[in-house]
């Protein structure tokens, strides 16, 4: 494939240029990207420029001002924080989830589907009532530190619920189904014939995984932490509830914004922001595996 | 075949099942304290209180009287609400992601990368910027705020976690493998029917279980898009975590979820005896 | 496949068209006149009423009880704070006919013609309102606004575990109680709290006014262990913190729970807050807001409201209705010495939003 072609890095092959048919066929998701993606992203972008009246209505009057504080050093703190639990979480949903997408995907047809609806399932309860159990869980007088001080292996109930430690549990918990999905897909298709080649070439099963089945799992990977890692940076409602509210995340900022602060148009600038933000490391990504 | 799987192949499997195992206890834990707490006599569901069913007998209660039409439970039909929704947007998210995945690997679009980037944006975007700017797309077009319109939004934010499974799935695949099966005689729709839809039907249920989840618990866009007509579950247990939460709120999830695994194993089982007497022997 | 592709996106297509569709062949909610068989008196009342109110806030009972005497159906759109329902109507969602903001909204909403003033002709029940409620600064002689519940922010404290006697501000913020804080996620609370211990007036929100405070609430913030506007009594009954500034309400039904809670009106001041009933400029069925509104002042549907919900109620007859115990009961009833209500601040709430903010992303 010729780097600089535009194509996915993944895509392979007889692919084709689009005829009048492709267009067509494509043109339903188009007009859906249009409608309820483009369109309204545009409505905010332009807001992004604009000032507001007393009540918080945007008034149309360019400035530049939004933007230039989104580049405070307050808000790019904030960034940062939110970046960061974003991608501890996303590495730790890919230690725990990449075991368990593996033995589902390699499990017997029969009782896969029955695995995979298994772990989606208590994602059907409401968010906040989950989050209060884990809450109960992780309190002072909870059952886990019940269970760890009779088992003498603590002196003091742990203080876990709002601190760090207990808004990762919160987020691991909330987007591990979400890497594991993912990566079971590129699991699943694996060639058992390439796998035992490999053990036949006298590999152990670590070079196994690290040289075969990682490498041929990779769009699985790539998927998994794309679905974990982004909509994360956004997440607001678990570091709230499990982390008490103290450090604020990005998402609580523009949450404000549209709320109690009344500044429409810097939440719109914010939220541009961490969409270009994207777009660009997207593009990056792309054009390095492109390269490669 | 055994001595194709070596020793250290069988340990690793045996690692996996008990990692997997662990990692299950972990994703039903707050969920085992969600059915302990459906018994709980307590009014507030924080503190243990003792045992009882009333609950159970509460909930089935405005259940019937929400059935008879007597007294209207909002409760349950929130609950309905969010499972139509979800049911809805699950259906068109798994259309809408499965045909662009699969067009975007089959056709060399131009300005493909952009088009990529814009799929990806209903999943950066900050959900409430999301919900007011789908709000006013709405007002401007005039459309009437309702079930319509949550669909809507919950389709935009979902197909693209099926398109992205979709595409996973797809890597690597030769999109000419559709035209080999017609070489050998196949009309489209079979070759479609026979060859892609099976090849991608564990990404599209893996994408149709995420679609759903979201789906049932997103709140803000929801709260925006909607009508005075549909409320949804995560709406509704969000304002009643003001007054305390509702030990019913326990109950009703207990059934959803013990309803839904009840469902998941009886049509495994009829399944099987469907294979079984097709297959004798 | 190609055709089964079409077939797919035709499918799609059917089925958004039908969901645009449907929507539009709802009958509009008002139907002026049609809903006169149950209700002859009222003539121009409409079939619905879209109310657009706090959740858990309205009690069921009420709400049938006005649909079986009027034939009104009431459409109870919910929110969860005052801020969410004021994006969703300046965004312009569905007409409503009726909204229940807090006072600082409504000063805001009058100010900019957002609201319809109300025919007190047909509010004959609006004289059971008590008399301090009727002239307050943010609507005087109740032109736009009818109270429907008062409530106070207040403290909350495990008298198990903190055995100093509380009675302000000042004595819960101390940095004796570092960790065991829980107070309301709500920046303008805050600081608010800071500007009363200053005997700074609340609604003087001027940037030197917040300077003054500044050092107060940094302070503050490093000692408290959970902010949550929401359900505050959460972490106090997972006896994860032991003292708190909290909602009435949360008081209340922390107080009723458990003798050890004891709820404390701060000398410092309190901040009093009323949640009201108003209709939006041009609701389609004005005319059946204002038979909701005096539907719920009768004493009898307000004691209704009040056995559900421990706040103040305003109604004085209602008053008349309630059992010993729920006027005792001090997070509901309390003696007050000094009062605060918030006033619209405008664009002061975008710089008061930026300090806290600056505060908390610094205090980690």
């Amino acid at each position: 494939m010729t780097p600089g072609t535009g194509q996915l890095p993944e895509i392979q092959g007889a692919q084709r240029r689009p005829g009048l048919r492709g267009w067509l066929l494509f043109a339903p998701l188009m007009l859906w990207l249009f409608a309820f993606v483009i369109a309204p992203t545009a409505i905010m972008f332009v807001y992004s420029f604009c000032q507001r009246d007393e009540l918080g209505q945007v008034v149309f009057e360019f400035s530049l001002s939004n933007y230039t504080r989104v580049f405070d050093k307050t808000y790019l703190k904030i960034f940062t924080n939110s970046i960061q639990y974003a991608a501890i979480t996303t590495v730790i949903c890919l230690l725990v989830g990449y075991p368990v997408a593996y033995f589902i995907g390699r499990a017997s047809e029969q009782i896969r589907n029955k695995l995979l609806m298994l772990v989606m399932i208590p994602f059907w309860t409401s968010f906040l009532i989950r989050t209060y159990a884990w809450m109960s869980i992780l309190k002072a007088e909870g059952p886990l530190n019940g269970m760890l001080l009779y088992m003498q292996l603590i002196a003091a109930p742990l203080d876990i619920l709002y601190t760090p430690a207990a808004v990762v549990i919160g987020l691991v918990y909330s987007y591990l189904p979400f890497m594991i999905l993912p990566i079971y897909g590129s699991v699943e298709k694996l060639d058992n014939a390439l796998i035992e080649a490999a053990f036949d070439l006298g590999a152990g099963p670590v070079s196994a995984f690290s040289h075969v089945i990682v490498p041929l799992t990779r769009p699985g990977i790539f998927a998994g932490v794309l679905l974990v890692f982004i909509p994360a940076i956004g997440m607001f409602a678990i570091t709230d509830l499990m982390g008490g509210g103290r450090v604020p995340m990005i998402g609580n900022v523009i949450q404000n914004q549209f709320g109690q602060a009344r500044d429409w148009p810097f939440g719109a600038a914010l939220g541009m922001t961490m969409l270009l933000l994207f777009a660009a490391c997207f593009a990056l990504s792309m054009r390095k595996s492109d390269a490669a | 075949m055994r001595s194709r799987t070596p020793s250290g192949m069988r340990l690793v499997n045996l690692l996996l099942s008990g990692w997997t195992g662990l990692v299950f206890l972990f994703l039903y834990l707050p969920i085992v304290l969600l059915v302990v707490y459906s018994f709980n006599a307590s009014r507030l569901a924080i503190v243990w209180e003792g045992f009882t069913f009333r609950w159970y007998e509460q909930l089935w209660h405005e259940f019937t009287a929400h059935l008879a039409d007597e007294r209207r439970s909002a409760l349950i039909e929130s609950m309905g609400n969010s499972v139509i929704i979800a049911a809805a947007t699950t259906g068109l998210s798994v259309l809408l992601g499965t045909a662009g995945g699969w067009l975007l690997h089959r056709y060399r679009f131009p300005a493909l990368r952009t088009i990529s980037t814009l799929i990806f944006i209903p999943m950066i975007i900050p959900e409430i910027i999301m919900g007011i700017s789908l709000l006013i797309f709405f007002k401007t077009v005039e459309m009437e705020l309702g079930f319509a319109t949550v669909i809507i939004s919950h389709v935009t934010f979902c197909f693209p976690f099926v398109l992205v499974a979709v595409q996973a799935r797809l890597a690597g695949l030769d999109p000419s493998l559709e035209e080999a099966a017609m070489d050998l005689g196949a009309t489209p729709l079979k070759a479609f029917w026979h060859v892609m839809v099976p090849y991608l039907l564990p990404a599209i249920i893996s994408g149709a279980l995420m679609s759903f989840t979201l789906s049932m618990d997103e709140l803000i866009v929801t709260y925006f898009t909607r009508g005075p007509k549909s409320e949804t579950l995560p709406i509704k247990v969000y304002g009643m975590a003001k007054v305390g939460l509702n030990p019913l709120l326990n109950t009703i999830s207990t059934v959803f979820i013990v309803g839904t695994a009840m469902l998941v194993i009886c049509a495994e089982l009829l399944k099987g005896t469907a294979r079984r007497s097709r297959e004798p022997g | 496949m190609k055709r089964i592709g079409g077939l797919i996106y035709l499918l799609a297509i059917a089925i958004v068209a039908f969901l645009v569709g449907c929507k539009k062949d709802e009958p509009a909610a008002p139907a002026p006149g049609a809903g006169s068989a149950k209700a002859p008196a009222a003539a121009a009342v409409g079939k619905e009423l879209n109310l657009f109110a706090w959740s858990e806030y309205i009690p069921e009972d009420v709400i049938t009880g006005f649909t079986k005497e009027t034939g009104v159906k009431v459409n109870y759109e919910t929110y969860a704070s005052n801020e969410e329902m004021l994006s969703k109507l300046l965004a312009g969602g569905t007409k409503y006919d009726l909204i229940q903001p807090s006072e600082y909204v409504i000063e805001a909403l009058v100010k900019q013609n957002k609201l319809e003033a109300l025919d007190h002709a047909k509010l004959t029940n609006l004289k059971n309102i008590v008399a301090d409620l009727r002239d307050m600064p943010h609507d005087p002689g109740l032109k736009y606004s009818v109270p429907w519940m008062v409530g106070f922010v207040g403290i909350v404290v495990n008298t198990d575990k903190v055995k100093d006697p509380v009675k302000g501000f000042k004595d819960v913020f101390q940095d004796k109680y570092k960790g065991r804080i829980v107070a309301l996620n709500d920046n303008r609370e805050i600081v608010a709290w800071a500007m009363m211990t200053h005997g700074i007036d609340v609604n003087q929100m001027t940037p030197e006014n917040l300077e003054k405070v500044k050092p107060t609430v940094e302070k503050w913030i490093k000692l408290v262990k959970v902010f949550d506007s929401d359900s505050p009594k959460t972490a106090m009954m997972n006896g994860d913190v032991d003292i708190g500034v909290v909602w009435s309400g949360e008081g209340a039904i922390l107080a009723n729970t458990d003798k050890k809670y004891a709820f404390v009106i701060p000398e410092e001041g309190a901040r009093q807050y009323i949640d009201n009933l108003a209709i939006p400029k041009g609701a389609p069925n004005a005319e059946g807001a204002h038979l909701f509104i005096n539907y719920i002042l009768r004493p009898e549907v307000s004691k209704l409201v009040s056995d559900k919900f421990p706040y103040t109620n305003p109604n004085s007859e209602a008053r008349k209705l309630l059992t010993p115990e729920q006027l005792k009961n001090p997070a509901s009833y309390p003696e007050i010495k000094s009062k605060q209500t918030f006033r619209d601040i405008g664009k002061a709430a975008s710089d008061l939003d930026k300090m806290v903010t600056d505060l908390k992303a610094a205090a980690n």
